[in-house]
């Protein structure tokens, strides 16, 4: 719980979490807590896309970097252990409106976000010697940070959305370090799939 | 258990006493407030000194007795303020300026000073707002911020660099120690804009320097591109295929380039066209390149979009076109050693290999064609670059080709004339001349077309030969430089010869230097010619090679021992120079400067000393006065043979011929008056009468001719005694008989008894000479006994010698006599018996005598002072001087009357005379 909460903390908007709920809260546009640290500047459309083309150049990347660091069988047996079966991932409608597709990529960010928290810690303990894959993940992370941050902006500064219900992974801390494994490359593996989509939709 | 309970008593008694003696000793009586002040300058400060209350009730202090120092310096109390009972406060203006630290002391009982309590004041400034803040991202993550902290603080302090985006505060870059005025930021992510400023704190405050908003890809420059590599093409030689990869997580989308290039050798870089390298990619194929040439390539990138900045330039790599055929011949000369007999020549061909821009490839062989005389063409491939072959007298053509791996060159034609031709047509106004490090030549093209123009230069020295160097220029060539290695300050000797299709024109040289310098030494000047006012100076032309350039000039300086030096400018061509006006007899020091256009060089020094005389001039005086003198000699001799008689007279006088003589008649009777006319004028006054005087006629004796050694004998006698000053006889002296006492010198008792009494007077009267027939002669004598009157006293009346030893006939002495004569008047009467005893008893000592009277003759002729005063003296005294002279005047009377009259010479004959009478001789 401990380490959820250190994965979840950095999120700015944080709403009730509940498992397989995927309908946004409703918007209060007037909500001051769209007040932020200072005003938010740049053209926020143009940096959204740069930072999914990131996240989407950088995923298949990441993905090998964790499959290789895990050794086998992750490596032999990539299609059964790292297939992109994630079945709490929050969905995301690529055919819906710019604000939809926002709220629904804060979530999936969000949702991510909080994933790749996990994995670090786990790969940290795991495999501390996977630099390029402790690496990675801290840039994916970062960007991650970054993307959310300009979404809360956008939401907040022309849809005046102040809070999105966001939804997170299982904790892994309790897992046995096969599973922690699984779940990671489960999750790259879905990351690697969804955020090319997401990358297309803006 | 007793020994324990003492050993707690113990234990708690130490403590106690410990405790007693270090609280009470240590626990100040006060302190100052603020403990641990900062500061600022200019600023004022107010510290206050609160006595402690125990301190106060058991000295009996009071807040009025506190002193306050700053060091040791008395803060005077017109800025105390006293609180209350226990405190008083100062204030200090600027502590700054005071320093530290500063003490609370008290008088105690009036009079001794006790430290209460002092602090340490620390002085320093607040932070200034940072100002200039700016980032640049390095790479995808790494962001460096920099800004200008301001002005020392001289305090701690401390600059954070803070950062946010609109929803999160990110974290502070903290510079590391002794750093204030940039950080790092490990990681920050692109397209987010952010906030980032500089907080400095120090404990006199904090202070944020203005935001900056960004997005971090707008500042960032990328990692240049890395594994760069160059490839070549066999199929096309000027292309080069340049490969790289692009930096690692490029956080663009898309890259653009730029690619520059440059030949190794080269230093500009050639930019390939932007708009060719706008879009990412990761090789590059470059064009229109050498054949057969290294080039060197860099790379850099940026975001497409222009966001950030351009990369560093990445690290250059080179590769090499591909060879093609040589794309020039080669340059191609040759010389001929005519010294080959019957009908041959050697031929010395020579080129020069083919610059790596022209050959386009590796020279692989030398190909030489040769064409002509009585033989069929000549062909020879070879790898070196000269060539020697014996041809005949006929013309040639020589052609000569360069290969490569992919071809050869076109040929390289020389026209080699037969031996008969005559070169002509030379190229005009040759000048040579340095610029820019290189030795330039410009030239007029002659006006018949030129294929080509050979250039030949060497050193020219005076101890080298003349080893050429050469290089070929094409036909439109004016201007052009030697392409070799050439030392500066040293003449290089430069022909340019254009070469025409039927062969070399006529050769046209210059000289010049690649950089003059001042020459390796001076000329060595020596004198040509030295005179009194003047010297001729010559010197030799430096050698070549110490002249290290075109000697402009010399110049002279030249100096006397202690006079200035002066300098005399001379032109190069001279090889003399006359330095005047100098002074006669002087010592100079000469050296000689020679100049080129960078400076001169002093030769040795050298010294020449003027004579005192011109040359001739000791001639021009000499000769005159010897001519002079030669003249005077001359004309003196004439003179004297002109008046040899008036000579001889004076210095040999005529004696009469004692065989002539005759006793004269004693004639008391005979009137002497008559027959001396001469005495007559001497006498005028004729104080004389006849009656007076009694004349004694003397017979002379004809057969006692005087033998001739006795009259030599006779003569020195004579001479001796006129020396002694002792005179009588004919032509008597004038002193004899001014002299008294000498008339009877020969018999002193008797003179003495004369002077005293009566002295017999006589006058000899000659009786006859030389035919002369005197109507009387005869010696008269007073028989008078009256003393002698001063007028009677003089020589002429005083003729008569008693004694043998005063002989007479001292006429030719009668300047000696006189000079002799005044010395005996200067002596007194005594010295002229001591005389005459001298001349008769001892006559060894006459020489003697003779000289020292010369000599004292001669003093007195040189000096004449002493003689001439002791003269005047005499003569002041009794009216002598006057009359002697006047003697002497008429003895000259006398004797030229009596030559006048009797037709000859009238001489004397020295005579003794004895006692009694005259002998004859």
């Amino acid at each position: 719980m401990k380490v959820l909460a250190a994965g979840v903390m950095p999120l700015l908007l944080v709403l009730h979490w509940k498992h397989g709920a995927g309908s946004p809260l409703p918007i209060t546009p007037d909500d001051p807590k769209c007040e932020m640290r200072h005003q938010c500047q740049g053209n926020l459309t143009f940096q959204i896309r740069n930072q999914l083309n990131q996240l989407n150049n950088s995923a298949p990347e990441l993905f090998t970097y964790y499959y290789k660091a895990q050794g086998d069988p992750f490596q032999t047996n990539l299609d059964k252990l790292c297939n992109p079966n994630v079945t709490d991932f929050p969905p995301f409608h690529a055919n819906g409106t710019d604000k939809e597709k926002l709220v629904e990529l804060y979530r999936i960010i969000a949702y991510l976000n909080a994933s790749l928290g996990n994995i670090t810690r786990d790969q940290r303990a795991l495999n501390p010697g996977a630099l390029p894959l402790l690496s990675q993940l801290n840039i994916t992370t970062a960007v991650m940070r970054g993307l959310l941050n300009n979404l809360t902006c956008r939401l907040c500064k022309k849809y005046h959305v102040a809070h999105v219900s966001v939804s997170y992974g299982p904790d892994t801390s309790t897992k046995d370090t096969f599973q922690k494994k699984k779940l990671g490359c489960h999750l790259l593996g879905k990351y690697k799939q969804v955020i090319s989509l997401v990358a297309q939709a803006f | 258990m007793l020994a324990l309970w003492t050993w707690i008593v113990q234990a708690l008694f130490i403590f106690l006493i410990v405790d007693s003696v270090g609280g009470g000793l240590l626990k100040p009586c006060g302190h100052i407030v603020p403990e641990s002040p900062v500061v600022a300058p200019n600023t004022t400060f107010t510290a206050i000194c609160v006595l402690d209350e125990e301190c106060l009730s058991e000295h009996h202090l009071n807040a009025n007795q506190i002193l306050w120092k700053i060091k040791d310096t008395y803060v005077p109390k017109e800025q105390y303020t006293i609180l209350n009972k226990t405190a008083a406060s100062v204030t200090l203006e600027d502590v700054s300026s005071l320093g530290s630290p500063l003490t609370c002391n008290i008088l105690l009982y009036g009079q001794l000073e006790q430290n209460i309590y002092g602090i340490q004041i620390r002085v320093g400034w607040a932070p200034e707002k940072p100002k200039n803040l700016s980032c640049i991202v390095n790479g995808q993550s790494n962001m460096k911020c920099q800004w200008d902290p301001g002005k020392e603080t001289h305090l701690d302090t401390t600059y954070v660099l803070k950062s946010e985006w609109p929803t999160r505060q990110l974290t502070d870059c903290i510079p590391p120690p002794n750093v204030n005025n940039s950080c790092t930021v490990d990681m920050v992510v692109v397209y987010v804009n952010m906030d980032v400023w500089v907080v400095a704190t120090n404990v006199l405050g904090n202070v944020s320097s203005d935001r900056i908003n960004f997005d971090p890809i707008d500042i960032v420059q990328l990692l240049p591109p890395y594994n760069v590599t160059v490839s070549s093409s066999k199929a096309i030689s000027s292309i080069l295929k340049v490969s790289w990869t692009n930096p690692v997580d490029k956080p663009f989308e898309g890259l653009k380039y730029n690619i520059r290039y440059r030949t190794k050798d080269a230093s500009d870089w050639t930019l390939i066209p932007p708009e060719d390298t706008a879009s990412t990619r990761d090789s590059f194929t470059v064009q229109y390149l050498k054949p057969f040439t290294e080039y060197v390539f860099s790379i850099r990138c940026m975001n497409r979009e222009g966001r950030g900045f351009w990369s560093n330039w990445s690290a250059e790599s080179s590769g090499v076109t591909y060879e093609a055929k040589p794309s020039n011949a080669p340059s191609f000369w040759y010389s001929i050693d005519p010294s080959q007999g019957h009908g041959y020549r050697l031929l010395h061909l020579k080129w020069k290999t083919l610059p790596r821009s022209e050959a386009n490839g590796r020279i692989l062989h030398y190909e030489v064609i040769l064409r002509g005389g009585k033989t069929s063409n000549f062909s020879k491939s070879i790898n070196d670059t000269k060539l020697i072959l014996n041809i005949t007298n006929d013309p040639y053509v020589v052609s000569l080709k360069a290969h490569n791996i992919v071809g050869s060159s076109d040929p390289s034609t020389l026209t080699i004339p037969g031996r008969d031709f005559k070169a002509a047509h030379p190229i005009t106004n040759l000048k040579a001349f340095p610029k820019d490090n290189e030795l330039w030549v410009q030239w007029t093209p002659p006006n018949e077309p030129v294929n080509k123009y050979i250039l030949e230069w060497c050193v020219f020295s005076d101890n080298l030969p003349c080893t050429p160097d050469w290089q070929q220029e094409g036909s439109a060539t004016k201007l052009t430089y030697l392409r070799g290695n050439l030392m500066e300050s040293k003449c290089y000797l430069i022909t340019v010869i254009p070469v025409y299709d039927d062969g070399p024109g006529s050769p046209r040289s210059v000289k010049a230097y690649l950089k003059q310098a001042p020459p390796s030494r001076g000329p060595f000047v020596r004198t040509k010619k030295v005179g009194k006012n003047e010297a001729v100076l010559v010197w030799e032309h430096l050698p070549v090679d110490d002249q290290n350039g075109f000697i402009r000039n010399y110049t002279i300086f030249y100096r006397t021992s202690s006079g200035n030096e002066t300098a005399v400018h001379v032109n190069s061509s001279h090889t003399e120079y006359t330095l005047s006006p100098l002074t006669s007899d002087t010592l100079y020091m000469v050296r000689m400067a020679a100049y080129t256009d960078e400076g001169g060089k002093d030769g040795p020094e050298f010294t020449f000393t003027t004579p005192k005389f011109a040359q001739g001039e000791i001639e021009a005086i000499v000769v005159p006065v010897c001519l002079a003198f030669l003249l005077t000699t001359l004309l003196g001799v004439l003179l004297c043979f002109n008046k040899l008689d008036l000579i001889k007279k004076h210095i040999w006088p005529n004696v009469p011929d004692p065989s002539k003589s005759h006793i004269a008649q004693w004639s008391p009777h005979t009137p002497t008056r008559h027959n001396l006319h001469p005495k007559d004028q001497m006498y005028p006054e004729g104080n004389f009468t006849d009656t007076d005087v009694s004349v004694v006629e003397i017979e002379a004796n004809e057969k006692k001719p005087l033998p001739e050694d006795l009259k030599s004998l006779d003569l020195f006698k004579k001479e001796k005694i006129t020396t002694e000053g002792h005179s009588s006889g004919i032509g008597g002296s004038s002193c004899m008989s001014s002299s008294r006492p000498s008339i009877s010198s020969n018999d002193e008792s008797e003179s003495g008894q004369n002077t005293s009494s009566t002295v017999q007077y006589s006058t000899v009267v000659h009786s006859g000479y030389r035919h002369q027939l005197p109507s009387v002669q005869v010696f008269s004598r007073s028989e008078s006994t009256q003393p002698l009157l001063d007028s009677e006293e003089r020589p002429e009346d005083l003729q008569i010698v008693e004694n043998g030893g005063s002989g007479d006939g001292a006429s030719p002495r009668q300047q000696y006599f006189k000079q002799n004569c005044n010395q005996d008047e200067i002596s007194p009467d005594l010295s002229h018996f001591e005389r005459s005893k001298q001349v008769s008893s001892a006559n060894e000592e006459d020489f003697v005598r003779l000289k020292q009277q010369q000599m004292s003759d001669q003093r007195s002729q040189s000096s004449g002072s002493g003689p001439m005063k002791d003269f005047e003296d005499v003569s002041a005294a009794d009216n002598f001087g006057s009359s002697t002279e006047g003697q002497i005047q008429r003895f000259e009377t006398i004797g030229l009357e009596a030559a006048t009259e009797e037709g000859m010479p009238k001489s004397y004959l020295p005579q003794t005379v004895r006692q009694g009478g005259y002998v004859p001789q």
